[in-house]
């Protein structure tokens, strides 16, 4: 695994933007021009030379050694290739990836996933709020990929999401999957209050929602293919980190009735 | 030349180049996954009088399916992936969406793709739904016994090769069918290939032409036992019954594997049941772009 490796001496005092710091942007440039590249948001025109002691050659990998809440847009447009962030992740990580993937080895802000289309996010923490969800000027949210937490997820999570699947080993804060257009949002420990707010389309599926709104109806006990076929996507995609398979037994409530309601909230054991 | 007893004909067999795909059936049984598969087979021997050839290529088990439930995996082969796509509507729309607790996916991977939900999902009268995962779409369909979930699109190919096949001849007519039988079963392991005549034999070998104005094909008189004497027979006196396994096949290699299958199969076991002979059929070798000899596949 050949790349770049970034280790952070300086600890930010400002918000700092590594949206530069992923693998085809670096692939051309020498070492002096990789110091120089501006990552501070303050009139400061901080470098990144200021923060990181960098080695290593370019390649299909960058690897970000040691984190901070103030590590703004990590992996922000990652394509391709793999980046790896060993420490905390600030707001926006993997904004607008289109491939690749990014992995955080640490808790990540708000806005992970924002505006997602391909690629893999893992976190080994839990993430803030408005995970996969779309930003202010933002169409939608994630339109493809797959956000994987391994901690609980904050508020909003997956707002206005039209495609992709978003992973909480842990909980989800309040209204989770509101707006949704699309896509699958799955809390393994459960939804926090009114998820599902305005949904039209989409899938949020976990053991126990906090409180289930009332424009969402009953539509019983079934045993459903699509959440088989799921398990073993997810299964085949992420390998250990996939979720416990689904047997396919799910308690349906369709809404938000308050839209179309062609969305769901699926309450599996 | 001679095998365990049995005469080898020194001929080949003459096929064609197809298209074909596939689709992988689940139901929540391996009961009812065969029945979906064995109803939208029905009708589909030759692609002369059918439209389409269609067969089982084999029985899937759960860790093979997309859904973890048993599957069957079905080939179509066709003239033209434009000819296969009213078949697999058809048949998919009338034989799988109906068939209780099924679901349908894609059984040929390539990147030539073929519509498979995009018109049983109207079905669902609007209350239908996709969902995505990767580079799959998936439709689920709201049906009565709970949701008919299809793929969108099914692989095609247009290497695939149809009618290749052997000839058995023999002097007992049960026996004969009871070998053939075997070779067929033997030919149900070979993967990527249908026999897709009633039970994989075709008791009703034809020869192109006839005497009636209209008609492509009519008896294979010289085949026929009951017209020895009468016609130019290619039949030994002693030889009583005669049957054919025609084979489809996603590749050449896969026919070739399953030929070979039904010949070694009929070499160890065709002795005892009264099998003469091994022989298979060819138009002079003009017509076909795929020529498989005997000889070649002999063990």
């Amino acid at each position: 695994m050949s790349g770049l490796t970034f280790r952070l001496n300086t600890y930010p005092d400002e918000r700092i933007d590594l949206s530069p710091l992923i693998p085809s942007r670096l692939a051309s440039l020498p070492l002096t021009d990789i110091l120089a590249l501006v990552v501070g948001t303050t009139k400061r025109q901080l470098k990144v030379g200021d923060f990181f002691a960098v080695s290593g050659q370019s390649g299909d990998t960058v690897t970000i050694q040691g984190g901070s809440e103030h590590l703004d847009f990590v992996g922000a447009g990652l394509d391709r290739g793999t980046l790896i962030l060993n420490g905390d992740a600030g707001a926006y990580a993997g904004r607008k990836m289109t491939g690749g993937e990014l992995h955080i080895r640490g808790r990540a802000g708000a806005w992970l996933g924002s505006g997602l289309s391909g690629g893999l996010i893992t976190v080994k923490g839990s993430a803030g709020d408005q995970v996969g969800s779309m930003c202010p000027g933002d169409k939608f949210g994630m339109t493809g990929g797959i956000v994987h937490v391994e901690g609980s997820i904050g508020d909003r999570v997956g707002e206005k999401m039209r495609r992709g699947t978003i992973i909480a080993r842990g909980t989800t804060g309040t209204h989770a999957g509101s707006r949704m257009l699309g896509g699958t949002i799955w809390a393994e420990q459960g939804f926090g209050p009114g998820p599902g707010t305005l949904l039209r389309r989409g899938t949020l599926i976990g053991p126990t929602v906090e409180q289930m709104l009332p424009t969402f109806a009953d539509s019983g006990k079934h045993d459903l293919v699509i959440l088989r076929v799921l398990s073993r996507y997810l299964s085949a995609t992420l390998g250990p980190l996939a979720p416990s398979p689904l047997s396919g037994r799910a308690h349906k409530f369709s809404g938000d009735l308050a839209t179309i309601g062609k969305g769901e909230i699926l309450i599996v054991s | 030349m001679k095998a365990n007893g049995i005469t080898i004909d020194d001929t080949f067999a003459e096929a064609f180049g197809m298209s074909a795909t596939g689709v992988i059936v689940t139901a929540d049984s391996p009961k009812w996954a065969r029945q979906a598969t064995v109803t939208m087979s029905g009708f589909g021997t030759s692609v002369i009088g059918c439209g389409v050839e269609v067969g089982i290529d084999r029985e899937l088990a759960p860790y093979e399916t997309p859904d973890g439930r048993p599957g069957v995996r079905v080939l179509l082969f066709g003239f033209s992936p434009d000819a296969l796509l009213p078949q697999l509507k058809n048949r998919v729309g009338q034989c799988v969406l109906t068939s209780p607790g099924s679901a349908c996916y894609a059984g040929v991977e390539s990147k030539t793709r073929i519509a498979l939900g995009t018109g049983p999902r109207f079905f669902g009268d609007g209350y239908q739904t996709a969902k995505l995962l990767g580079k799959k779409k998936y439709w689920r369909v709201p049906v009565m016994d709970g949701e008919f979930v299809i793929e969108e699109t099914t692989g095609v190919v247009t290497e695939a090769v149809g009618g290749g096949n052997v000839i058995l001849l023999g002097t007992d007519r049960a026996g004969l069918l009871e070998a053939t039988e075997m070779a067929v079963a033997a030919i149900g392991k070979v993967p990527d290939v249908i026999t897709p005549f009633p039970g994989g034999i075709v008791r009703s070998g034809s020869k192109v032409g006839a005497k009636y104005d209209g008609m492509i094909a009519s008896t294979n008189d010289a085949f026929c036992p009951t017209l020895r004497g009468a016609v130019k027979s290619e039949l030994a006196p002693d030889t009583v019954s005669v049957l054919e396994i025609v084979i489809d096949g996603l590749t050449s290699q896969a026919v070739a594997n399953a030929m070979k299958t039904a010949i070694d199969t009929i070499i160890k076991e065709g002795l005892d049941k009264g099998v003469t002979r091994i022989s298979a059929g060819n138009y002079g070798g003009k017509l076909g772009q795929h020529h498989y000899h005997l000889r070649e596949l002999l063990p």
